[in-house]
């Protein structure tokens, strides 16, 4: 039988980067893969003939660069390709285009109001003196103020120091933030109502609340934390798809000694006297481990794998009350050409870059209505991308890849299946690009419909949840995933969380999977030097 | 010289003004309308009947009571028993009592799971609602420059939070900022008791039940008082009197017709008022109990304010839902499902039987209509308190909602009748009789509820009890201390923390902050 120092249960690229960091400090580490391939959600699939799609999550951009730095990520593959802007189509034929280039932005929402063009200078300065205070809580533990340490305590005085530090207006702004809704915070910056609904929509993605929902503006600031090669504020496609992240990744921890089996899926996490010391596979096979990192969410890690009549009673409550609810599916479509807005006819930038269906605040919030019934949007908001214009390499020639995030898609349907929703699913999601892009029905070769169901079954992700559990006050910082929990530990010594759904939570950042690897590593180890 | 001029008489205001003449200061209470009380009010609805023309109940801090000593000036406070009646739709119902097994007994009706779980909520919520009660009857903690008795009262208030052990505290930070629909649903089972307890959760907001932060306000609502929401015999306008008693007996000059157009400032400081009448009042201090839009963006010339907190003011929202429908009744209605037998109408009647039909009461404000269902408290004060109705007769009070201030596609000085057709469709659905037993009817709309009663929006409660409006926050970051920018000036209305109902806190806080300042 096999001995490992640390067995990291699921290779998403939270498990990969954790696994990589252990295996630098001199740790042997075995990650365990169910599926046949490593990313979980950050994965490029050949799904049909020479398409090759990011199936699930699709941009880049708040991957932290000390990851990117300390991993070498440059030298195993990783490359970031623009992501030139937001072109939001409107039913009357009109558009907001805003681009990279802050001057044209400028001169395009002046098309649509002078007080507006005004107050977006004033707005980005604003949220990037907050995205200053806020970036660096993403890269420690969340400190608990009910907690009695001396490192929780000066953690606690030290971000209330740097609070303290901002100009009152920045303070009175980021309580703001941090408590309202997306769409009032932009009602008092902004009168064009395309552009409230654009920028409202970074709000809601992967929770189950509408742009009017309280709570959601705070996610607005991650559009101006993205930062690929210094530069503030840009997202980014990966050459060859979100899977080359986790390639990069998977190499970067190979070379560092991890050893990475895929169809591998873990059955249990075997614990003795609440400590774990290993796994089992779902092929019966144990190995043992020193420690267990799972980097599945809760529900799976502690009421599947884990055997909750280990655990105290109170926590396994806390994971059953930790909210899922999954509000989002993708359509992938393999299509045979471009796809004609009727705003802005032919080829041009503005398929470069996302292409957003959120004309109105309404809208958006109409959407969501739809969701709260039980009911999948009948007009959906969709961030939809053509990354094979920005990087051939994914499609045939003269063919593309457009994928469409599409917002609500509740897992739980009223009185009906996904299974059975599947197709009138992704019917809708191609009714509604066409009243903005009428010949797109005519160029899709292969469509490839992902529903939150799908994300449970076939990427593990509990109610199709992205974020492995929703971003929500209340299950954020010392409170995520559980109160009391937050900091990586859990009741079973030697097990670990190190997934999306521990602080900071989801989208392809990495933070989490370091964050517990310093946990458990200790202050003293430094990221193992650039490279080696 | 006076002392302290207070700018409308609400109860908070009284109440304030009281606290301030037993220290010795010269105090004096304007008061536009020709009746103080603000939205405590009595009102004749129809010869021999008389009604609570606004809000309903009170949940008056046992401060204001005692230190007021309010039964002496007359208060008869009135605790309704049973104090929840829900209606269903199926003909069922929910009751719920003082006594927590007779409660129990009606929620088996609807769910067993429930019934057992209902005592470790009570339970639960006792402990909770202390701490949530302290928190509402003490200033919100001075965050820009705090004093040492400001960091000293800090840490005691943290001591009481931890006083209420890891599980409790947890909770409350995690319930906080929760939606009250996923709060009642991690408790209980059933929509009948789930939407009946939400509803407190988004009463008078701008929030739905799966709003985020709308558990907070049901925590407003539990901590408020004792917890448990009065009747005044005599409606609320005879608190309004004991109030205005207190005041007088303690010295305070109260003045009615007096509307105050300006709050005048000398050198940035607060010096008097002007009355419509072109009369100048001078004084050391203006206590203002109107809410913050109106005070700061109505009273006050700008240019004595930072354009900074001009525009924050502005940004302060405060767009009310609700419409108060009073009815005069020639018998009591027959609600279906009490076949008969009317105990159960003594309290508070909760229309809104699960929560997907509070959501969507809700979501037609979203769009400016209002909504086809709508969510009704409603009170038949005259059952415990027959003075309000001739024998034999009952006067009914509804509060309705959402009904949005402003309108899509309507105009409140015309839809008025409409609204309130279709609250009495909706009641109609469970008490068929209604209609014939009318009498009377009354309909305030968000525009009356602005133009009559000088509420900014028509918002019940001063300003939206929404996250980022609330204690440290309530009206604004940094100036939650009842405190203004221009010196000498304060609020003590709804507007400032906690401001939740007729409790009278938001007064006796702000009171206690200007005797510092005045000693």
């Amino acid at each position: 039988m096999l001995k490992y120092d640390a067995i990291v249960v699921g290779g998403g690229h939270n498990g990969l980067v954790h696994a990589a960091y252990l295996a630098r400090a001199g740790r042997r580490v075995l990650v365990l893969e169910r599926r046949h391939v490593v990313g979980g959600a950050a994965v490029t699939e050949e799904v049909f003939p020479g398409f090759h799609i990011s199936v699930c999550s699709y941009v880049v951009s708040l991957l932290r660069p000390q990851i990117i730095r300390e991993l070498d990520l440059a030298r195993h593959g990783f490359e970031v390709l623009p992501l030139d802007g937001t072109f939001t189509p409107m039913p009357d034929g009109n558009y907001l285009w805003r681009v990279n280039d802050h001057g044209r932005t400028r001169r395009e929402i002046l098309r649509h109001s002078r007080l507006d063009a005004e107050a977006y200078d004033e707005y980005g300065k604003a949220m990037i003196d907050m995205a200053r205070f806020v970036k660096p809580t993403l890269d420690m533990r969340a400190p608990d103020p009910l907690s009695l340490s001396f490192a929780d305590l000066r953690e606690l005085l030290r971000l209330g120091r740097r609070f303290q530090s901002m100009s009152a207006e920045s303070r009175y702004r980021l309580v703001q933030l941090m408590t309202m809704s997306a769409a009032d915070f932009l009602d008092q910056w902004f009168e064009t109502d395309v552009l409230k609904a654009t920028m409202s929509a970074s709000g809601i993605i992967g929770t189950f609340q509408g742009v009017r929902s309280p709570g959601t503006a705070y996610v607005l600031l991650h559009h101006y934390m993205g930062e690929i090669d210094g530069a503030f504020r840009s997202w980014g496609f990966a050459k060859g798809g979100t899977g080359a992240i986790s390639n990069a990744i998977a190499a970067a921890a190979r070379e560092a000694g991890v050893e990475i089996r895929t169809k591998a899926g873990v059955s249990r996490i075997v614990t003795k006297n609440g400590r774990a010391t290993g796994v089992v596979l779902e092929n019966g096979d144990e190995i043992e481990g020193a420690l267990v990192s799972s980097s599945v969410d809760p529900r799976l890690t502690f009421t599947r794998l884990v055997d909750p009549r280990e655990l105290p009673g109170d926590f396994v409550e806390e994971v059953r009350r930790y909210k899922f609810r999954g509000s989002s599916g993708k359509v992938n479509l393999a299509l045979d050409g471009l796809p004609n807005f009727t705003g802005v006819p032919g080829e041009s930038r503005h398929l470069r870059g996302a292409i957003s269906i959120s004309p109105s605040l309404d809208y958006m919030e109409r959407a969501y209505d739809d969701a709260k019934y039980g009911r999948f949007s009948r007009r959906p908001y969709m961030d939809v991308v053509i990354p094979s214009l920005t990087d051939p390499s994914i499609a045939p020639p003269g063919k593309h890849v457009m994928t469409c995030f599409v917002q609500y898609a509740p897992y739980h349907l009223k009185d009906t299946t996904w299974d059975a929703e599947r197709e009138a699913f992704g019917d809708t999601v191609i009714d509604t690009l066409s009243e903005y892009a009428p010949n797109l029905r005519s160029l899709i070769l292969h469509r490839q419909v992902v529903t939150p169901l799908d994300l449970e079954r076939e990427w593990g992700l509990s109610e199709g949840n992205i974020f492995q559990g929703e971003l929500a006050l209340e299950q954020l910082l010392f409170l995520r995933p559980v109160p009391g929990w937050a900091k990586y530990r859990t009741p079973v010594a030697n097990l670990y969380m190190c997934g999306s759904a521990t602080h900071p939570g989801g989208g392809i950042m990495g933070a989490p999977g370091r964050n517990a690897a310093m946990e458990i590593l200790g202050p003293s180890f430094d990221g193992g030097g650039r490279g080696r | 010289m006076t002392d302290v001029i207070f700018v409308g008489g609400g109860h908070n205001g009284l109440a304030a003004a009281t606290l301030l003449a037993r220290r010795g200061l010269k105090t004096v209470v304007l008061e536009r309308r020709p009746i103080v009380g603000g939205a405590a009010l009595t009102g004749d609805l129809h010869p021999g009947f008389k009604v609570s023309t606004l809000a309903h109940a009170a949940h008056p801090a046992p401060a204001l009571v005692s230190e007021l000593r309010l039964a002496e000036h007359g208060l008869e406070l009135i605790d309704p028993d049973p104090y929840l009646f829900a209606p269903l739709p199926d003909g069922r119902r929910l009751v719920l009592e003082r006594d927590e097994d007779a409660s129990a007994r009606s929620i088996a009706d609807v769910s067993a799971a429930d019934a057992r779980r209902y005592p470790e909520f009570c339970s639960t919520m006792k402990r909770i609602r202390a701490f949530v009660s302290q928190l509402m009857a003490s200033s919100p903690p001075e965050i820009e420059q705090p004093t040492r008795t400001d960091l000293w009262s800090m840490l005691m208030t943290g001591r009481r939070f931890r006083g209420l052990g890891k599980k409790d505290a947890y909770r409350l930070l995690r319930w906080a900022p929760m939606s009250v629909a996923d709060f009642v649903s991690e408790w209980f089972e059933s929509e009948p008791l789930r939407a009946a307890i939400a509803s407190g959760g988004i009463f008078g907001t701008a929030l739905g039940p799966r709003s985020a932060g709308s558990t907070a306000v049901l925590l407003l609502r539990m901590g408020a008082g004792d917890g448990r929401p009065r009747f005044v015999r005599g409606g609320l306008g005879a608190l309004a009197s004991a109030l205005a008693q207190a005041a007088r007996a303690a010295g305070v000059d109260i003045r009615v017709d007096a509307e105050v157009v300006r709050i005048n400032a000398r050198n940035r400081q607060a010096a008097g008022v002007t009355l419509r009448s072109g009369e100048e009042l001078t004084a050391r201090a203006v206590v203002s109990n109107a809410d913050p839009r109106r005070t700061m963006l109505g009273l006050i010339d700008p240019v004595e304010l930072d354009p900074g907190y001009l525009a924050r003011i502005r940004n302060y929202r405060s767009s009310g839902r609700v419409v108060k429908i009073n009815l005069a009744l020639s018998a009591l209605p027959d609600f279906t499902s009490l076949s008969g037998n009317p105990r159960a109408l003594a309290g508070f009647i909760h229309i809104g039987p699960d929560l997907a039909y509070l959501e969507r009461a809700f979501d037609a404000s979203k769009y400016g209509g209002w909504s086809a269902r709508p969510h009704l408290e409603v009170t038949i004060p005259s059952l415990t308190d027959p003075t309000m109705a001739p024998a034999g007769a009952h006067v009914m009070s509804i509060s309705a909602e959402f009904a949005p201030y402003h309108l899509r596609n309507a105009d409140w000085s015309t839809a008025g009748p409409a609204f309130a057709d279709n609250v009495i469709d909706t009641l109609s659905e469970y008490a068929p009789n209604i209609r014939s037993l009318i009498v009377q009817r009354q309909v305030i709309t968000p525009l009356d509820l602005e133009a009559t009663y000088g509420l900014t929006g028509g918002h019940i409660f001063h300003g939206e009890l929404s996250l980022d409006q609330l204690f440290t926050m309530r009206p604004l970051f940094g100036w939650a201390r009842y405190r203004t920018p221009l010196q000498g000036l304060y609020l003590c209305g709804a507007g400032t923390h906690p401001g939740y109902g007729v409790s009278g806190l938001s007064g006796l806080n702000a009171a206690r902050e200007i005797l510092k300042d005045l000693k």
